[in-house]
């Protein structure tokens, strides 16, 4: 590694930066990290090695997998496990690869055949159900934007059923990263979801001030980095964005060369292209020609009627030139009926030749502002920003009045003034029927300017009756109301298909220069920086000048070079953590030093080979698992084994887990009977808002769209759902590649207690009378075979059928779905 | 202890991977345990953390001042300069522009000029401590209190700041403060939840359940949201199920989880969950008994106001009384809050607009229950061994917003204050300049609060950690001091 390189402090670049102080804090960091001494790669970043498989012959090896596993535990001295049981192991196998339990005929047909399973298991939708989740986990996706807002991200579901198709269709690891980071340059727009699947303040919510809005700018941009460092490179870059990373060869530079990558990005929604868009492609033309037509019509009624021209946004009223003491606008109508609101009102004197004219109403100009009301809200509508000489939306704020209807503003002058045009910008409506008056030195009040002779604006939502026009009959008011009222829907219809359907994901423009910055001080820039990888993992760099989606497409590319020492160990290991609930590497996203080192590296390395072999099929990958003897083995401790390996990393035998929430839920309903497979779109929802501020309330039923599989349940960030949130399903505020499992009374208070569980067990209980008819034994063994894939024990039996007997078979029902068993993968 | 790395193995190792229980592989197993533990962390007694009962007990760092906290969170950003921090210089210059800050463009924009408290300042107490007509009855024991004049936040945004204050980072999904002091001490009573955030009556702070969430924590040690007008989720039995029929299925589980548990012997993660069902059984009496403040006499609910006709001000007194009363079972963390989310000042303290006549509202229903509660834990002896924060996330600024009658957020000073256990008392730590606009003397950071606040539980901050996706995490991140000059 080039330390001298590695450890450049960020303000070496720039002389002026220079503190002496620096030097000894960075000598004193590098003699405690130890990076002085360090002469070794990190494993992780060690170019893949061509593995041996170990040469040992014994039945119980089955794939080159059990070789390893077996060689290992020779090595220990500890014995692998003989194999399960078939009912246990199609049991596991269908929680594993489907988080769903088999139905009693499901499992019947497999147990004879639990080499076909694999296929069957595979070819399912239900496996791309099952994996798409443990990948958001990894991103932390949402479908909200999270913060204070937690407004909605109404178009972001797409992502979801591009994941799962993607899974189910098993797209090689290459193509399937390539379109999250550049899926806009080989039209799959939807997968760009993943870059902006984290959370993101909206722009309302940051501070006016400049630092505000440049740290909303680089936390907005770290959520990606962070995104993409952790799901792919499986490292925590975020370290480096204040200083050089305390344990990994990423430095500050690095970071802000990967943020340069993404220099363009923009969280929001784009065009969602596909056949979808094309149908509404093909229909613009015919969309376009009726707005046309509708346009022609109105313009020859304009002239028809011999009136003004419409009102603009920001519009002029010209008069003659007359003294004034103060000028009023009397607003009695707004566009679309919403509260009178003003960005800037402007009074322009008439000046003496040679001079400029004056806008006498600034404040600054002596002008005072009063309004009939202006709104309370959480942000001000005083109607002082009337006159404080900005009218841009980004910086400045507008008048609004408290409520709909008529109201004024008005300008006193400091002095009377000859005056000849005032000048307003709209605010959050536009007036369409006002008055403009003006006070005279003696205090009385004479009208200068009114709508009464302007053609109605297209978005002039008035009643016929209420256009109030000069001179228009009735009947050409209807008429013209009903035109605009017509052109206005032709207007969104070709506005609606011009846009095309719309996805959330990352949306690119022209990059801006990336400064490199101390210690991740927005205000503290020191130089620009162009795109480029980590350096300790390669050496491209573009230019300064790079291009989108140039950047991107080169991270991808490097990403999947085969050569890339993160890429394929990442992912596999992932693989391997949901088979065996931890994997190889127990932090599966971070790589680098402060994770853990693989328990089996050689298998690591021969997985990542193969997996790179076999195309980067992920189904390929799964099969080897599920063929192996390691997967297939028994459950059962065995005390000798426990005593050297407790945390089963040796896996000596499967080490059976608690089932995730989302699978805990879906086997309730696949059980009950209730489940409704459809698959895809907009999601169901767990309460009776998709989005916003605190305060959501829960739905305690569903109707069938709310029996999905969890999966579809659209996700608010930072919102626990009921009952099933206590199961550690993640929040999605941080990534949460590994879930804790944690147990908890609340858990169970929501599955003894819930109406949903207790719903859903009485939906059991008549699947299980339907089916079994009137005989107890009968109804609890099936009953038992639905739930646990197994006939109940002599005392099983006794107890179940008494309580079937005497509180009837919905107690069966509510007991089995708290059972230990039935939330454990055996 | 440290509960980091080897906590988060044993926990997930004892909960889900088998221990047997029996016989010499038992022994050998708890031994490799202890080694394990001395390995990592030689000088440092084990931490464990037994999934039966994460909430169990555990020995702090060092000896503790406090036992349990209260905090008092005055959601929306309640106005220091109209409270607790006494400017003479901002009455005198009232309606002035602020020297050197003339333009000054804060969150939402342009301010006005300075603008003079909008309550009297009175001395109180026997230190005269000057506090505002807005909390009278707190006022009044500022006798008792150590108040922190000098705080600063990063961030100038509720949702970020609550987060902040919550959590120790801006952003969503960190472990809150009452889940790593639950995580690092557990709780004095296994019947109730050792976390309990108690939400206003009028609604849920800005950032929500990420006030109290265990973010990457295990689930079991976040706050568990309840309150006198708000029971825990899913408590009774639904009324479809009548006791004998609730009984009976409870046997039953019994005997389906024993015959799979025979299967695993010894496996502690089964043995945990079916624990978690008894005390699920036993919270269902204690939670009513604990949340029963209508039990209490009526000088005491006179004391807090629990008996005003203000309705939004009785319930929050009642949740006053109902920290109170979880203190007293041993409940380790109390969140109460002050105030709804953003509302345009109306359901919380965000006075932009209109801030005295917003005021004269939350300060009614702010002022006397806190100031019973105080009082209150004194007379019983428990502000000895309980630790009163009054925080918020951050201060307001010293003059109206442009063309508002209301202040705009100002990150850059602010006060929060600390009561009860281990802390000095009368006390005034740090201060504003003379306008209350910046940390001028002793500034401080959350973080430095952050650090206090375990160092009186007996934690050191440096050493309660976590691993998270590559960091030992904390909750004062990499910063943080004690403020020692507070300790009593």
């Amino acid at each position: 590694m080039n330390t001298t390189h590695v450890h450049r402090p960020p303000w070496q670049t720039n002389p002026a930066r220079f503190r002496p102080g620096h030097w000894l804090g960075i000598l004193l960091f590098m003699l405690c990290s130890g990076f002085a001494a360090e002469t070794e790669t990190h494993w992780s970043l060690q170019p893949l090695r061509p593995v041996a498989v170990p040469d040992l012959q014994d039945p119980w090896i089955a794939n080159p997998i059990d070789a390893f596993i077996l060689a290992r535990l020779r090595s220990e001295g500890l014995p692998p496990s003989p194999p399960a049981d078939a009912q246990t192991l199609v049991r596991r196998m269908f929680l594993v690869m489907h988080g769903l339990p088999p139905s009693p005929d499901e499992r019947i047909r497999w147990e004879s055949d639990t080499k076909d399973l694999v296929d069957f298991l595979l070819q399912s939708p239900r496996y791309g159900e099952r994996w798409a989740q443990h990948w958001l986990d990894v991103i932390r996706w949402a479908e909200t934007v999270g913060f204070e807002t937690n407004s909605p991200r109404p178009n972001a579901w797409p992502y979801r059923d591009w994941l799962i198709d993607s899974l189910n269709a098993d797209k090689p690891y290459a193509r399937f990263l390539f379109e999250q980071l550049a899926g806009d340059t080989v039209g799959e727009d939807a997968a760009l979801g993943f870059l902006v699947a984290g959370p993101a303040n909206l722009p309302g919510q940051i501070g006016r001030d400049e630092e505000s809005m440049r740290q909303a700018r680089q936390d907005e941009l770290d959520e990606v980095i962070r995104t993409v460092g952790q799901a792919f490179f499986g490292l925590t870059l975020g370290c480096a964005r204040c200083h050089d990373h305390k344990f990994d060869p990423i430095t500050a530079r690095d970071y802000y060369s990967m943020q340069a990558i993404f220099a363009g990005l923009r969280y929001g929604d784009r065009r969602w292209r596909g056949t979808e868009n094309d149908r509404w492609t093909a229909e613009l033309p015919e969309a376009a020609r009726k707005v046309a037509a509708l346009e022609n019509e109105l313009g020859g009624l304009q002239c028809s009627l011999g009136l003004l021209p419409s009102l603009a946004d920001q519009q002029e009223e010209q008069f003659r030139p007359m003294i004034a003491t103060a000028v009023r606008m009397r607003i009695n109508a707004t566009a679309n009926g919403s509260e009178p609101s003003l960005y800037e009102f402007e009074v322009w004197n008439r000046p003496t030749p040679g001079e400029p004219p004056v806008n006498v109403a600034l404040v600054a100009n002596g002008g005072r502002s009063s309004a009939s009301s202006f709104a309370l809200e959480n942000q001000t509508r005083h109607p002082d920003n009337l006159n404080d000489g900005t009218s841009d939306p980004r910086l400045a704020f507008p008048w609004k009045a408290a409520k709909g209807g008529s109201a004024w503003i008005q300008i006193d002058l400091k002095q009377p003034t000859r005056i000849d045009r005032v000048t307003w910008s709209r605010g959050m409506s536009v007036p369409v029927d006002y008055e403009i008056q003006i006070q005279d030195s003696q205090g009385s009040w004479q009208t200068v300017a009114n709508t009464r002779r302007r053609f109605p604006r297209r978005d002039d939502q008035r009643k016929p009756a209420d256009l109030a026009l000069e001179d228009v009959s009735p009947e050409q008011q209807e008429t013209l109301a009903g035109l605009l009222a017509d052109l206005r829907s032709a207007q969104a219809r070709k506005t609606r298909l011009a846009a095309g359907p719309q996805v959330y994901g990352a949306v690119f423009s022209t990059p801006e220069p990336t400064w490199l910055i101390n210690r991740g001080d927005p205000m503290q820039r020191v130089e620009t920086v162009p795109p480029s990888a980590p350096a300790a993992l390669g050496n491209w760099s573009l230019g300064n000048n790079s291009q989108e989606p140039d950047a991107r497409i080169a991270l991808a590319r490097h990403l999947t070079n085969p050569g890339h020492p993160l890429t394929a160990r990442v992912i596999v290991n992932r693989v391997w953590q949901h088979h065996f609930g931890t994997g190889l590497v127990t932090t599966p996203s971070d790589f680098g030093k402060m994770g853990s080192r693989p328990s089996h590296p050689e298998l690591l390395d021969w997985l990542a080979a193969e997996f790179l072999r076999t195309g980067g099929s992920l189904k390929r990958l799964h099969r080897l698992i599920l063929e192996s003897n390691t997967f297939r083995q028994a459950n059962t401790p065995r005390a000798e084994c426990i005593a050297r390996d407790a945390d089963t990393r040796l896996l000596w035998r499967f080490p059976p887990r608690r089932l995730d929430a989302e699978a805990i839920r879906d086997s309730i309903l696949t059980v009950a009977g209730t489940l409704n497979r459809k698959m895809g779109g907009v999601g169901f929802d767990f309460f009776k808002q998709k989005g916003g501020l605190s305060d959501y309330t829960p739905h305690e039923t569903f109707p069938a769209e709310g029996l999905r599989r969890m999966i579809y349940a659209t996700k608010i960030r930072m919102q626990s759902v009921e009952i099933f949130g206590a199961f550690d399903c993640p929040d999605a505020g941080q990534m949460k590649p590994t879930r804790s499992r944690s147990i908890t009374p609340i858990q169970s208070l929501g599955l003894m207690n819930s109406p949903f569980v207790n719903h859903q067990a009485s939906l059991f209980a008549n699947r299980i009378r339907h089916d079994a008819g009137t005989n107890l034994e009968t109804q609890v063994t099936l009953a038992m075979d639905h739930a646990l894939g197994r006939p109940a024990s002599p005392g099983e039996l006794l107890s179940l059928k008494e309580l079937a007997g005497e509180h009837g078979l919905e107690q069966v029902c509510r007991v089995l779905f708290n059972a230990n068993e039935f939330v454990h993968i055996p | 202890m440290n509960l980091s790395q080897t906590a988060l193995r044993l926990l997930n190792r004892r909960a889900f991977l088998s221990q047997t229980a029996n016989g010499l592989a038992g022994i050998a197993l708890t031994s490799l345990l202890q080694a394990e533990s001395a390995r990592n962390h030689a000088a440092e007694p084990a931490g464990t953390i037994d999934p039966a009962r994460p909430s169990a007990p555990r020995p702090p760092h060092h000896p503790p001042r406090a036992k349990n906290v209260i905090v008092v969170f005055c959601a929306g950003a309640i106005s220091h300069v109209d409270t607790f921090d006494f400017k003479p210089e901002l009455i005198r210059r009232h309606g002035q522009r602020m020297p050197g800050n003339e333009s000054l463009i804060s969150f939402q924009g342009e301010n006005g000029n300075l603008t003079r408290p909008l309550w009297t300042f009175r001395p109180r107490g026997k230190s005269g401590k000057m506090i505002s007509d807005l909390v009278p009855r707190i006022g009044d024991r500022a006798d008792d209190i150590c108040f922190l004049h000098s705080l600063t936040t990063t961030s100038n945004t509720h949702g970020p700041a609550e987060n902040v204050m919550s959590t120790g980072f801006a952003f969503d999904g960190f472990p809150s403060m009452g889940a790593w002091i639950n995580f690092a001490l557990g709780s004095e009573n296994q019947d109730l939840p050792a976390f309990v955030a108690i939400e206003d009556p009028r609604g849920m702070p800005q950032s929500g359940p990420n006030n109290w969430a265990s973010g990457f924590l295990p689930a079991s040690f976040q706050g568990t949201p309840f309150s006198s007008t708000k029971p825990v989720r899913y408590l009774n039995r639904p009324d479809s199920v009548d006791l004998q029929a609730d009984t009976a299925a409870r046997s039953a589980l019994a005997v389906l989880n024993e015959e799979h548990g025979k299967r695993f012997p010894g496996d502690q993660g089964l043995m945990a969950r079916m624990a978690s069902y008894e005390l699920a059984a036993r919270m269902q009496l204690s939670v009513p008994e604990a949340t029963r403040a209508t039990a209490e006499p009526d000088h005491i609910r006179r004391l807090y106001g629990a008996d005003s006709p203000n309705k939004t001000k009785a319930a929050f007194a009642t949740n006053c009384i109902l920290a109170r009363r979880l203190i007293e079972r041993g409940v380790r963390f109390v969140q109460l809050f002050n105030g709804a989310y953003a509302s345009g000042g109306q359901l919380n303290w965000d006075g932009h607009s209109q801030l005295q006549e917003q005021y004269a509202v939350h300060g009614e229903i702010l002022d006397q229950p806190v100031a019973g509660l105080l009082m209150d834990l004194k007379q019983r002896g428990l502000l000895d061994s309980t630790l009163v924060v009054f925080c918020t996330e951050f201060g307001r600024m010293p003059m109206f917003q442009a063309g508002t009658f209301g202040r705009d957020h100002n990150p850059n000073g602010f006060t929060c204050w600390l009561a009860g256990a281990g802390v000095k008392a009368p006390f005034s730590y740090g201060a504003t300049d003379p306008f209350g606009f910046r940390a001028q003397e002793n500034p401080l950071t959350v973080h430095d609060f952050h650090a206090t606040i375990l160092h009186l539980l007996g934690l050191d901050h440096q050493r309660l950690t976590y691993y998270h996706n590559g960091i030992e995490r904390r909750l004062t991140n990499v910063h943080g001091n004690v403020i020692q000059e507070i300790l009593a």
